[in-house]
């Protein structure tokens, strides 16, 4: 590209007084597509060199089968059969999804109503309580999780209950989890709610609905697509549950194993066990469900999120 | 799901290791992260051959230093490059890669067969680390070697005994068991007289412990060598691992013997208030009690571990550590010198990893210098914990194999056990699952294998 017409482009210089052709017009399109690739060129160049090529080295990967004897050899979709039929596999995607069954309806659950409150209500104590909501998702997962970890402590428990114990484990995993990001999807869907139009809930305080019925009839409706947004990133976030489980494993290697969630499988495999190929494999098996899972999510609620 | 999840795994990983503060041979805590204490690190054309070490042995730099000062045409840059299984992932990844492994590392007994089995080892008995055979207890070198070719140079073991608290056992009228009958008559006695204290804390968690209990029982779960590819023979339920595991199956669910695992708070705690009365450790346990239960001190009493048959001296090894060279090393004379020579049979080195590391080292000059022997340790009451039940304990251990998929072994073993504490089975059958899956494991991995005894 030229020069002047860098600088025309930069300085947003129309080039009064000249008649322009229409020739000239679509060359001057193309100069301006040609300084947006060079603004995005930097992002563009990171996600491919960290996002896009490792993707497809991991597929690659996972295309190949290597054991400790007898090197590698290419298997096409050999380990994702492997994948399918692996019964360890399949009980951590079984618990995940039951986590996230329970989990993502509770907080968002939680999210929502506290959303509606500080919305709803105007006192000093409104700001404390979204800034105490919002608190735990200032702390890093790791230090969140290794604080509920002390917390849990059969000894140690204000409680008193052995809350890592194998029956009780998903619950307490759930706790964190909730604990953690019900405040950020609470300024989520509080930002939704800031959004909307004021006149319309005038409109309906003026027909005489009350705070409950207004929250149901309008409120909520309005901001369904916040909410949408809110239960994807749930759905993605549980199908994906890592950090939390291993840092509790210590505490209790009997409930949660090696394989207790696909994420925790793929990492043992690749880091303890050196089967990176059937860890490639794991991970594109759970991408694959992830995609999947989000995709039917918003399938079924197309309509109200307006995302078509 | 790029980086956002590769950092977070990254981070708990390291913090797992920070949660479970690392139960790991003799190494509680990593000291510090500088490179080689050489005051001549400049001095590349002056015939002097730097050394890449990775290590995470605690108090470390001293006997770095120490070495850089006793030597002239070799020195140390030493790296902590992460305790245990960080340090391995490490490794391997470059070894895999090629390139960025140091010329010696660092690696624990059952990790050996593992890192060995990429074939990226060099047989230090090219460059004469057979002369030193000797020098070793034999146990300890045949860990490290297989025949003439040696992969590792010990340096320090695990040898078990039984950790009790003397006032304690004055307290409640026990004896210090000779058998393991006997521990479970005290444990009875105990219960009788104090529901809420147990004789231990079993350790399900920790795949060594296990392992080390089913040494002393004269188990061999597998029979593996280097040299015998791809044959192994898996043999993890056998009468010897059967009677081990009936055993504590009974302690733990007759509320004998605590299941919580090991390196958590909890069980830390239960050392420290008189929770658990004994402590079956290892080698390097006596340091390790007594950073975790410093409250504690001059109560506690080191005996040998109780035996299945009276009279006998069977003993297990729980942890212990070796300098392994890679084949990445351009000096590999150098590099053997260095893992021969590091702790070696050098007085000024061992005090250092003795006093302030608590190695037991697998050195015979060392294990029978009477600073080492007769060493009195003001938290076991000024007993001679050494010369009196470890040095002896070391004398007793036998032979024993480990597979080359360690973490994987080591990963079902103890989930298949805690399953069985989770849902009250039994641990025999906890026993046949591990077995079950890990033969299978090893036959998909390529290994031919044999599961008769």
């Amino acid at each position: 590209m030229s020069a002047d017409a860098r600088t025309d482009v930069m300085a947003g210089r129309p080039s009064p007084g000249r008649p322009r052709t229409r020739r000239r017009r679509r060359r001057s399109v193309h100069q301006q597509a040609g300084v947006g690739l060079l603004f995005v060129a930097p992002f563009t160049v990171l996600l491919v060199l960290f996002l896009l090529l490792p993707l497809g080295y991991a597929f690659k990967l996972s295309l190949y089968r290597s054991t400790l004897i007898g090197g590698n050899v290419f298997s096409g979709l050999g380990n994702y059969r492997d994948v399918w039929s692996d019964p360890l596999f399949r009980r951590g995607v079984y618990r995940v999804l039951l986590f996230g069954l329970v989990q993502t309806p509770v907080m968002i659950g939680v999210a929502l109503v506290a959303a509606l409150m500080i919305d709803a209500l105007t006192s000093r104590f409104t700001r404390l309580f979204r800034l105490a909501m919002f608190a735990p998702y200032a702390v890093p997962v790791v230090i969140g999780t290794l604080m509920w970890g002390y917390l849990y402590s059969p000894s140690f428990s204000p409680m008193h209950v052995n809350l890592i114990a194998d029956h009780v484990m998903l619950f307490s995993l759930g706790n964190i989890v909730t604990w953690q990001w019900a405040g950020y999807n609470m300024i989520i869907l509080y930002a939704a709610l800031q959004g909307l139009p004021r006149e319309i809930l005038e409109a309906a305080r003026v027909d005489g609905a009350g705070q409950i019925r207004t929250a149901f009839s309008v409120k909520i409706p309005m901001v369904s697509s916040a909410l949408v947004l809110t239960v994807i990133f749930t759905i993605i976030g549980t199908l994906q549950f890592f950090t939390e489980p291993l840092l509790l494993q210590p505490l209790n290697r009997g409930t949660i194993t090696n394989s207790y969630t696909p994420n925790v499988y793929a990492f043992y495999q690749a880091f303890s066990y050196q089967q990176y190929n059937y860890s490639a494999a794991v991970s594109f098996a759970l991408g694959a469900l992830v995609f999947v899972g989000s995709y039917i999510f918003l399938f079924i609620t197309r309509k109200r999120s307006g995302l078509q | 799901m790029g980086k956002q999840r590769r950092f977070s795994r990254r981070a708990g990983r390291l913090l797992t290791v920070s949660l479970a503060l690392s139960l790991l041979a003799a190494c509680s805590g990593g000291s510090s992260t500088a490179a080689g204490g050489s005051a001549k690190t400049a001095g590349a054309g002056s015939g002097v051959t730097h050394i890449k070490v990775w290590a995470w042995y605690p108090s470390f730099q001293p006997v770095v230093d120490h070495f850089n000062a006793t030597h002239k045409n070799v020195q140390i840059d030493w790296t902590n490059a992460g305790t245990g299984g960080d340090e391995y992932t490490k490794l391997q990844t470059a070894l895999k890669a090629g390139k960025g492994a140091p010329d010696v590392v660092m690696l624990e007994f059952q990790e050996l067969p593992t890192i060995n089995l990429t074939k990226h080892l060099v047989d230090m008995g090219k460059y004469g680390a057979n002369s030193i055979q000797g020098n070793y207890v034999d146990w300890a070198w045949k860990q490290s070697s297989d025949g003439a070719k040696v992969y590792a140079i010990p340096v320090d073991a695990g040898p078990m005994g039984l950790l009790y608290r003397s006032d304690l056992f004055k307290k409640y009228g026990l004896s210090v068991p000779k058998t393991w009958d006997e521990y479970q008559q005290d444990a009875r006695t105990l219960k009788a007289k104090n529901p809420k204290a147990f004789i231990t804390d079993f350790g399900a968690s920790d795949a060594g412990f296990m392992t080390g209990l089913f040494w002393q029982a004269g188990a061999k779960p597998y029979t593996y060598s280097a040299s015998n590819l791809p044959n192994i023979r898996v043999n993890l339920n056998s009468p010897q691992t059967q009677k081990v595991m009936a055993y504590w199956d009974g302690m733990v669910k007759s509320g004998l013997a605590d299941s919580t695992s090991y390196g958590t708070t909890d069980f830390y705690s239960g050392l420290s208030t008189g929770k658990y009365l004994t402590y079956i450790a290892a080698g390097w346990g006596p340091g390790y009690l007594q950073s975790v239960a410093k409250k504690t001190a001059g109560k506690w009493r080191a005996a040998a571990l109780p035996q299945w048959t009276a009279g006998a001296n069977a003993q297990g090894d729980w942890g212990g550590s070796s300098f392994a060279v890679t084949d990445q090393t351009t000096h590999p004379q150098q590099a053997t010198q260095v893992a021969m020579e590091i702790f070696g049979t050098d007085q000024d080195a061992w005090k250092i990893g003795i006093d302030q590391a608590y190695l037991f080292p697998t050195v015979k000059p060392i294990l029978d210098w009477s600073y080492f022997r007769n060493k009195k340790y003001s938290f076991f009451g000024g007993q001679a914990v050494n010369g009196d039940v470890f040095g002896p304990a070391s004398a007793g251990v036998g032979t024993f194999d480990w597979t080359p998929f360690n973490d994987y072994v080591a990963g079902q073993l103890t989930a298949d056990v805690g399953q069985a504490i989770q849902h009250k089975t039994s641990f025999l059958d906890a026993l046949k699952a591990t077995q079950s899956t890990v033969a299978g494991y090893a036959q998909k991995q390529g290994f031919k294998v044999a599961t008769t005894p």
